[in-house]
């Protein structure tokens, strides 16, 4: 054959018409069935796979996709049909394992039929718009079987008491629940939802609301919040356990609805455990429980917040308006200073740091600090304790956490110009005394003030440190080119420039000849090598060590003020000295000088002098004497001056009265800038932008402003507009 | 027709009895708005001559007989508040002085506004006297006495807002008729 010329096969279509045996299909068909019957019957290893399809193949390609199709529907829903009555016997517990089983076995059915008739899948159906046979059987099976009328409540109610009966504790198969889910879900989500998820969630919500009924009639606050949250996790694991993961929100919403958003309010007012008692006692497990269970529903947070809120504000009006904490500065501002930290650290432990409470808290400190007028001067000597004492032996570290602290403190007040005239009262005494504990801790805390408030509130303060270094260079040149007076008494002069130091009446008293005679030197030399200045005695901010001999020969070594060292002196040519001599011989003024002599003649242990009559209070008509007996353990003894540290009520008026008029300039050069910019502008405008200009040193008064308002129009620097006279103009 | 030179508070006086008017009626202030006289008590050859031609008199018939038209020009609204202003500037005797004291005020105050706002002008006038912040009264207060007769309903004060910027004394005037009405 190899050698023959090769010829194409071809071919050809029957030129006539075939005719199928119109039993063909019929025949078909029969096998096709019996082959789904024995599917169903579990017999289906006895079929071969090759010959179904191809029978099914034929029958679309001879155009008897219709009749494959319908008998497909037909003999599926018979057997379902079935199915559904096996399973409906099933008694009690054994009918979800039925329906699972049997919905294990369709599914396997469904498989091997769809691969039978897989021909017919990819042609005759998409062609004829039909159903996909694997859809074709869900939906079979959901009419037939989910949805029959005695399968469809029974399964529902089923799935529900199981739920139930692991709610209240029992424990169910699982696997069993995640299977029929799942059958539920392959159904198609509106299945699920319809089916199961709805009637679920108005159950749930049913329950929990009778739960939390029932836990909030028996439990407090913390307890409550405990099986709330012991609920709610309970829930998020059903879900992971068996359920579409989609219900998670859906099903936990119910739980923060029914157990959280409903009860809300009684939980935190709750007497005895609610929020209040949470934040007294520092619970910081059951205040971060109720911050979580919270976030979770809505205005949660903020009923925390504002709770906290107006509480706060409470215990801070208490505490800044009782008279009993106000005798000690020092404590007062300690206290604010421990309540800070509490809330800082509730803050931090139970509610994740949160901004908003952060400005909550804030807020509520800036409200009631504010309250009391004293808290600027309060907080300065707070300040001048720990720079005279509290700081002693405190590490470096230390020492910065505490002034940030007080600088937090600081940020709070309204008046900040109050406190730097307290401060720099206070700085001025401490710099004079000597009696700051570490020069580094001052200058850190300027430095600080500096970047807070800007250059201008602390160069005044920075030039009363400069004083006191040149003092000291100017006292070396004064002694190193005096040298004859190395033998006599000991002059220290501390020059202070006036306009940095706070200011003080000057007051000159007459001073012992020594004494002035010295000062005179000091003042010649000074003013000779600065000219055009003018220095003036500060007679009552000195000091003076003198070496005492008394009438036993009891040394000592007294340390006076200036005050007292001169009538001191004056017992050198006398020994008995009426109050109106001493008066007159120097020159002290009244009060201070009754003060100056209570301090010498009354206090135990400092008596150097002794005063007929030996009453408690100095009187004109009073004689002074030394007290020849006087005794101290100590070689050196101290006499203060009787004087408050804190101040008297007139000097309060006084010091309050030079804030206010401190303040008008300022108003007014504020006004002046802001409408020297603007040229025009309204009234309403102008008090914002004149308060926001001042907020950093005080908080202006409207009232003021206008008043300065209409003192600068007064001074032709502004006029009112003819036509509109709300605005007002700059006048170049 | 020349009349008499009055360049003396004396030659008003005069003038004023020649016209049946007293001196310290409101007609003569008008007057002086008029003829724009610039010192009190005084009116200049040059102001008197002017003033007259403007009022188109040439006697003091003529003159008296002006007086209720003069009334009526004077009331008319874009007059007014020139007149108003003129009258506070007329009390300024002194070469620098800007503000008026507070007799002086009251009296102003009746003649110039007593008869159009007479409730409240007498509770202003008592308020003043009572009151002890101001002891004058410059020109951007006395022009605002005016503004608030005019838009601020009395005596309820209803539509008055301290907010806004009236001067401080009319809101510490209102602040004490709230007090007196409570």
């Amino acid at each position: 054959m190899s050698n023959q010329k090769k010829r194409n096969f071809q071919i050809e279509a029957f030129k006539h018409r075939v005719v199928v045996d119109p039993k063909y299909a019929e025949k078909t068909w029969s096998v096709l069935e019996h082959a789904i019957h024995e599917i169903y019957n579990h017999n289906a290893s006895g079929l071969s796979f090759e010959e179904l399809y191809r029978n099914a193949y034929n029958m679309v390609l001879h155009k008897f996709g219709e009749k494959l199709y319908s008998g497909l529907v037909t003999t599926m829903t018979a057997h379902l049909k079935e199915i559904s009555k096996s399973i409906e016997a099933a008694q009690g517990g054994l009918f979800l394992e039925e329906l699972n089983r049997k919905w294990n076995d369709h599914n396997k059915a469904l498989q091997m039929i769809r691969d039978i008739l897989m021909y017919m899948d990819r042609t005759y159906i998409p062609n004829a718009h039909k159903t996909p046979v694997h859809e074709l059987g869900l939906n079979l099976w959901r009419d037939n079987v989910i949805h029959s009328s005695k399968i469809q409540s029974r399964l529902l109610s089923m799935l529900l008491e199981l739920v139930h009966k692991e709610r209240t504790g029992e424990v169910i198969d699982r696997g069993l629940m995640r299977n029929i889910i799942k059958m539920l879900m392959d159904l198609g989500s509106s299945v699920y939802q319809e089916d199961f998820e709805k009637p679920f969630l108005e159950v749930s919500a049913e329950f929990y609301m009778g739960e939390s009924q029932k836990f909030i009639e028996c439990c407090d606050c913390g307890d409550y919040l405990k099986k709330a949250e012991i609920r709610l996790n309970e829930e998020i694991e059903r879900v992971t356990h068996y359920l579409d993961v989609k219900s998670e929100v859906k099903i936990t919403n119910v739980v923060e609805k029914e157990m959280i958003a409903s009860h809300m309010m009684r939980l935190v007012h709750m007497e005895n455990s609610g929020l209040v008692n949470m934040l007294l006692d520092d619970k910081y497990e059951d205040l971060g429980r109720m911050y979580n269970l919270f976030r979770r529903v809505p205005n949660g947070l903020s009923t925390i917040r504002d709770v906290m809120t107006s509480h706060l504000r409470e215990i801070g009006k208490q505490l800044v308006t009782d008279a009993e904490k106000l005798k000690d500065p020092v404590e007062f501002v300690q206290r604010l200073l421990d309540e800070k930290d509490k809330y800082d650290n509730i803050i931090s432990q139970a509610f994740c740091n949160d901004k908003t409470f952060q400005n909550a808290l804030n807020s509520s400190f800036e409200y009631f600090i504010n309250l009391n007028n004293r808290s600027p001067e309060f907080i300065s000597l707070f300040v001048d304790d720990k720079l005279r004492k509290g700081l002693k032996g405190v590490s470096e570290e230390e020492v910065e956490i505490i002034l940030d602290k007080v600088m937090m403190l600081f940020r709070y007040l309204q008046e900040k110009d109050v406190f730097e005239k307290y401060y720099k009262q206070h700085l001025a005494k401490r710099l004079l005394s000597g009696k700051t504990v570490s020069d580094d801790a001052e200058r850190s805390l300027i430095v600080k003030l500096k970047t807070e408030c800007g250059y201008q509130f602390t160069s005044k303060l920075e030039g009363m440190f400069t004083d006191m270094k040149t003092s000291q260079d100017t006292m070396q040149g004064f002694y190193s080119s005096h040298l004859e007076l190395t033998d006599g008494p000991t002059l220290v002069v501390q020059v202070l420039t006036t306009g940095s130091w706070p200011t003080q009446p000057s007051i000159t008293c007459n001073l012992p000849a020594e004494m002035s005679a010295l000062c005179e030197k000091f003042r010649s030399y000074y003013l000779g090598t600065h000219t055009g200045r003018r220095l003036s005695w500060q007679t009552n901010m000195g000091t003076a060590d003198i070496k005492a001999t008394f009438g036993k020969g009891q040394k000592h070594e007294l340390n006076v003020s200036t005050y007292q060292m001169c009538v001191l002196m004056l017992f050198n040519n006398a020994d008995r000295l009426s109050y109106k001599e001493i008066e007159q011989a120097t020159g002290i003024p009244a009060s201070d000088l009754k003060r100056c002599l209570q301090s010498m003649a009354c206090v135990k242990g400092k008596n150097v002098l002794r005063k007929e009559p030996m009453s408690k209070d100095i009187g004109e008509e009073d004689a002074l004497l030394v007290n020849d007996k006087f005794t101290s353990k100590f070689y050196k003894v101290k006499i203060g001056t009787v004087v408050a540290q804190k101040e008297t009520e007139p000097e309060k008026l006084e010091t309050r009265q030079r804030v206010e008029e401190d303040r008008k300039p300022q108003i007014e050069a504020a006004i002046v800038r802001i409408m020297k910019s603007r040229r025009v502008l309204d009234h309403n405008n102008i008090i914002a932008e004149v308060t926001k200009q001042l907020q950093s040193r005080f908080l202006a008064n409207p009232t003021e402003i206008k008043k300065r308002i209409e003192s600068l129009i007064e001074r032709d620097f502004l006029e009112r507009d003819n036509n509109d006279r709300k605005l007002y103009r700059y006048l170049a | 027709m020349p009349l008499v030179c009055l360049s003396s508070p004396e030659g008003i006086e005069a003038l004023c009895s020649d016209l049946g008017v007293d001196y310290t009626d409101v007609r003569i202030l008008m007057l002086a708005w008029k003829l724009k006289a610039e010192k009190q008590g005084y009116f200049t050859q040059d102001e008197w001559q002017t003033g007259l031609k403007a009022l188109g008199v040439d006697s003091l018939t003529k003159l008296k007989k002006a007086l209720p038209e003069l009334e009526k020009e004077v009331e008319e609204p874009s007059n007014y508040e020139d007149f108003y202003i003129y009258a506070f500037q007329y009390c300024l005797t002194e070469e620098k002085q800007k503000s008026v004291d507070i007799e002086s005020i009251c009296e102003l105050l009746n003649l110039v506004l007593g008869v159009q706002f007479r409730p409240q002008v007498d509770s202003l006038v008592e308020y003043l006297k009572v009151q002890n912040d101001y002891k004058v009264i410059n020109a951007d207060q006395w022009i605002n006495f005016l503004r608030f007769c005019k838009e601020i309903s009395f005596p309820d004060l209803e539509n008055y807002d301290a907010t806004q910027a009236w001067p401080l004394i009319l809101d510490n005037f209102v602040e004490w008729m709230r007090e007196k009405q409570s």
